[in-house]
């Protein structure tokens, strides 16, 4: 992946996958998220950029109804999911986080083994009837984490005692294993050096085939290298939304042009 | 932050060399010197105490574990214990401990005269001073468990009186004898005499460890065995209700409820109830389950629950320690891999959480085992005389005692053997204390995982 190839990459799909309209998000008293409007599209990366403490994680944190984890976290507006409002009254976010898979920006593997990482969302949704059927789960989403060939031999050794990138991968491994429509992740490369960043930045590209990925991050490289759409956060704003390569290259608002150049965050 | 910034006075006047120490620096070395010094010193002071309580403790208690017997064939005489010579158990039963006595005393004597030991003491009542007066009913209980031995001659190993015991412990002096109406010197003589024959024998004591309570004039028969298990019967009642409830409680506290005002005044009084005098738990025990609920007195269930009502602070503060220690991260990845909060918390935060609400368990338990305050007050201190099986029929409601109480009951009494007791008994109690605590570290050391 080479950044110079932004221009030529256009996005495969234009089914919108969530819409949301006229989000607000408040913390208590703090006004976090102000009237946001988006449409991500299927089978697309889309990334969330904007200076620290903009909303883009408490904005991803709704997709999935995170933020109910959150006593004092109020949220209004609609967000819609293949055209089913989340926030409905009948809708259980258990079921919600199934479909809409998350990666932490700190690797957070259960203390258990490999095997039991990937297996614990199959097992607690029923996906598996069997041993062999949940042997044949845990290999699918290894091998789309792209960590299968590493952790194969030794799949009962506990997930904590790998790299920060091989975590990440198997924290990746474990989201999908779910088959959730929808992959978000919350930066997930903060935590890891280059190498292994490059490794999840090509598995990201590769998700993209099945699902549709949102990223939440602070590298504009990364944003760059793995988006087909940025939307650009500042303080609780969402300013631009748009092609990654005009975000990058040709931005309307004269905010996301600062911050892109780095003169604000 | 640019170079602008950066101050432009010119330094001040160079200091000393860096080899010879200022003013200052000596000042502060001085009371870094001076508070390690207080550190060392309360170390110090704390373990001299220790030692000598531990020295102490050892060097008054280990009497208890030994403890003086008489070994004689006594001639058990058809004519006093059977007078039908029917061998029907009830009419041998009807021979109480006055029928016995005699016997055993003959026997001593015909002891003494056979071996040719030169003494005063000539006559059967002479002999009343040397032997316990719970050996009768030892001989009897023999006698009615099998009463095929009347009319021969079986040699006994009975206790010896609490006096001959001291005096071969050390504890009773030749001189403190003169003012003792209940063993002369002459007695000790016949002891001195008796010991070298194997007669009178000192030797290791396991019905201390295993045997129930004994009247006030007979300190030599009583052991701490059914109070151990009224305090075990206790512990089953508080692990069984203070565990499930203190770690429900918790969760609870942790995961599930709201942070409002009435939750943080909960979480205020539960650290202040730990801190309550245990005897104020000893009343609401008396009010609420005897008074109020009538459960019956002296019941190692209503201990049990005073001192789980005791213990439950303690739990679930630890609980709610060690669920604060399990990091959040693990909760987000079990909730966004669509666990229910439940599922989170039972699948992963507690398995995580479980050495620390174990060692907090355990160290509740040791506490619960060590408290006498409350027990004194719903009258666990009974009087069990018998021994186990009979003394624990029923078990949870049969009246007991516990180790504690029943160290403080012995430490009442007038008689000096039952001080020595009391030192035994904690002894044994602080055995418990030490493998409970042990148990705990180990627990911890194992379970415990670095994530």
């Amino acid at each position: 992946m080479n950044d110079m190839r932004i221009l030529e990459r256009d996005v495969d799909a234009d089914a919108i996958k969530i819409a949301a309209r006229g989000v607000q998000v408040y913390y208590g008293d703090i006004h976090a998220i102000k009237d946001v409007d988006v449409d991500i599209q299927d089978k697309t990366v889309t990334a969330f950029i904007g200076p620290s403490g903009c909303g883009k994680s408490t904005f991803l944190r709704c997709l999935n109804r995170m933020n109910d984890t959150i006593d004092i976290c109020r949220v209004e507006g609609d967000i819609h999911i293949d055209g089913e409002d989340i926030y409905d009254k009948r809708v259980d976010p258990v079921q919600l986080r199934a479909k809409v898979g998350m990666v932490f920006q700190k690797p957070n593997p259960f203390p258990k083994s490999i095997y039991d990482n990937v297996a614990y969302g199959p097992k607690i949704h029923g996906l598996a009837k069997n041993k062999v059927e949940l042997d044949d789960i845990v290999e699918r989403a290894l091998r789309r984490g792209a960590i299968w060939d590493e952790v194969k031999d030794r799949l009962q050794e506990p997930g904590t005692g790998l790299s920060g990138g091989q975590q990440q991968r198997l924290c990746i491994a474990r989201a999908v294993a779910t088959e959730p429509e929808v992959l978000l992740m919350d930066e997930p490369c903060s935590a890891l050096d280059p190498i292994a960043t490059a490794q999840v930045e090509e598995l990201i590209d590769e998700l993209r085939q099945n699902y549709s990925v949102v990223i939440v991050t602070h590298s504009m490289q990364q944003a760059a290298r793995v988006s087909q759409k940025t939307a650009f956060f500042h303080l609780g704003n969402l300013v631009e939304y748009g092609e990654t390569g005009t975000i990058f290259t040709n931005p309307e608002d004269p905010r996301t042009e600062s911050y892109i150049t780095g003169r604000i965050g | 932050m640019t170079e602008a910034s950066m101050p432009t006075t010119p330094h001040a006047a160079p200091r000393g060399s860096l080899t010879t120490v200022d003013a200052r620096t000596k000042k502060r070395k001085a009371a870094e010197a001076r508070f390690r010094m207080y550190g060392i010193a309360g170390i110090a002071t704390g373990i001299f105490f220790l030692l000598v309580l531990l020295a102490s403790i050892v060097g008054s208690g280990t009497g208890a574990f030994q403890q003086t017997f008489i070994n004689v064939p006594v001639y058990l005489d058809p004519e006093k214990l059977d007078k039908n010579g029917e061998r029907n158990p009830s009419d041998i039963a009807k021979v109480s401990t006055f029928g016995y006595t005699p016997l055993i005393q003959d026997a001593l004597l015909q002891q003494v005269q056979d071996n040719g030991i030169e003494t005063p003491l000539e006559d059967r009542g002479d002999m009343k001073a040397m032997i316990s007066a719970s050996a009768a009913a030892q001989v009897r209980d023999t006698v009615l468990a099998n009463p095929d031995l009347i009319g021969e001659t079986v040699e006994f190993r009975i206790l010896a009186s609490s006096r001959v015991d001291g005096y071969l412990k050390d504890r009773v002096k030749r001189e403190d004898v003169a003012r003792d109406k209940n063993i002369d010197a002459e007695h000790l003589d016949l002891v001195d005499a008796l010991v070298p024959l194997g007669i009178v024998q000192k030797t290791f004591n396991m019905d201390f460890i295993t045997g129930a309570d004994a009247s006030e004039s007979r300190a030599e028969a009583a052991g701490m065995g059914v109070s151990m298990i009224g305090s075990f019967f206790m512990m089953l009642v508080v692990l069984v209700l203070a565990l499930p409830i203190g770690v429900a409680a918790s969760i609870y506290l942790e995961e599930f409820a709201p942070k409002n005002r009435l939750t943080d005044l909960i979480e205020v009084n539960i650290a202040n109830l730990a801190a309550v005098p245990s005897i104020v738990f000893g009343i609401l025990g008396l009010a609420v389950f005897i008074q109020f609920m009538h459960l019956p007195q002296s019941a190692p269930l209503v201990g049990g629950m005073v001192l789980t009502l005791m213990t439950l602070p303690t739990i679930i503060i630890s609980t709610r320690a060690s669920l604060k220690a399990v990091p959040p991260s693990i909760r987000d990845a079990a909730l966004g891999v669509g666990a229910s909060k439940m599922q989170s918390v039972f699948h992963h935060v507690l398995p995580l959480a479980a050495p620390g609400i174990l060692t907090g368990t355990i160290i509740g338990l040791a506490q619960a085992l060590g408290e006498t305050a409350p027990l004194l007050l719903i009258g666990m201190v009974g009087f069990i005389a018998s021994n186990a099986p009979d003394s624990i029929a029923s078990g949870l409601l049969d009246p007991n005692s516990a180790m504690p109480a029943q160290i403080y009951e012995w430490a009442k009494r007038a008689d000096p053997a039952y001080y020595e007791r009391a030192w035994g008994g904690i002894i044994i109690l602080l055995l418990f204390l030490i493998t409970m605590n042990t148990i705990a570290v180990i627990l911890r050391r194992r379970f415990e995982r670095r994530w």
